[in-house]
């Protein structure tokens, strides 16, 4: 439930829904929803100063608990 | 009072829509100029659409209402046990107003000042804050001596300032930055 919650908000304000894969890890430590998107849209899953990344968590944050982590995987990023 | 709650999503360099050439509305005018109904009604139901696929995936019942308040969209999400989406101080359903506004500017390409409620949230927490403008407005009036307000969100602001200007004699101002700004409220 947690990453088809998560998915549908983030695919509502991207400019490239079909992009944006969420996956829900579970680690020792907790659970994490990955988030990857088109790159011209991490901006605005980010926003400015962080507000829309903030939010999601948010949100995330009521719908699962306090123990799930949000990230935002960029794509470039070397893992 | 210029207290609107101006927290709109996105703040880009250029502006997304122009105002009508000729009028240049104020910033009480709203993001878009002057209020067009249409607009705002398909605000609605573009929020509604959003609001309505997270309540089926998370399971949560709760039924939309959509208006048109002032020049701004209004959606209501009503039910029974919706504290989840309120949050501590209504957090969660600010940063739901704010994915939801997103979400409208996507659809409709201009800034949504959209205001959201869940379960009467703000409904009840904009009387209380009438009461505490108008209470500190008779004070300040009775006194003469100036009060400082807790410092509150835009949303809250607004209410205090209109609760505060129907009070005569008094004059409310804000100050600090937020999320430290608070409401003066002086002898006029």
């Amino acid at each position: 439930m947690l990453e088809d919650a998560l998915d549908h908000l983030v695919r509502g304000i991207v400019d490239h829904p079909d992009d944006v894969q969420v996956d829900l890890r579970t680690l020792r430590r907790g659970q994490v929803l990955e988030v990857r998107v088109h790159p011209d849209d991490l901006g605005k899953v980010i926003g400015r100063a962080g507000r829309t990344a903030k939010a999601l968590r948010t949100v995330m944050s009521a719908l699962g608990g306090r123990g799930i982590r949000v990230d935002l995987v960029d794509v470039d990023e070397v893992r | 009072m210029t207290d609107e709650p101006q927290d709109a999503p996105v703040e880009t360099a250029e502006p997304i829509a122009d105002p009508p050439v000729g009028r240049r509305p104020g910033r009480e005018g709203g993001a878009h100029g002057e209020s067009d109904v249409g607009l705002l009604e398909r605000e609605g139901d573009i929020a509604a659409d959003y609001l309505e696929g997270l309540l089926d995936i998370a399971d949560l019942d709760g039924d939309i209402d959509i208006d048109v308040e002032g020049n701004r969209a209004a959606v209501s999400i009503v039910g029974a046990d919706l504290s989840s989406l309120v949050g501590a101080e209504g957090a969660t359903l600010e940063a739901l107003q704010e994915l939801t506004r997103l979400a409208v500017h996507r659809e409709t390409g201009v800034r949504s000042r959209l205001m959201l409620d869940i379960g009467g949230h703000r409904a009840r927490r904009r009387e209380e804050l009438t009461i505490l403008g108008t209470r500190t407005a008779e004070a300040v009036r009775d006194s003469t001596e100036p009060v400082r307000l807790d410092p509150m969100t835009p949303f809250e602001r607004k209410v205090v300032h209109d609760a505060v200007s129907a009070v005569d004699g008094v004059l409310s101002e804000s100050e600090g930055e937020e999320p430290q700004r608070r409401i003066v409220v002086r002898p006029a």
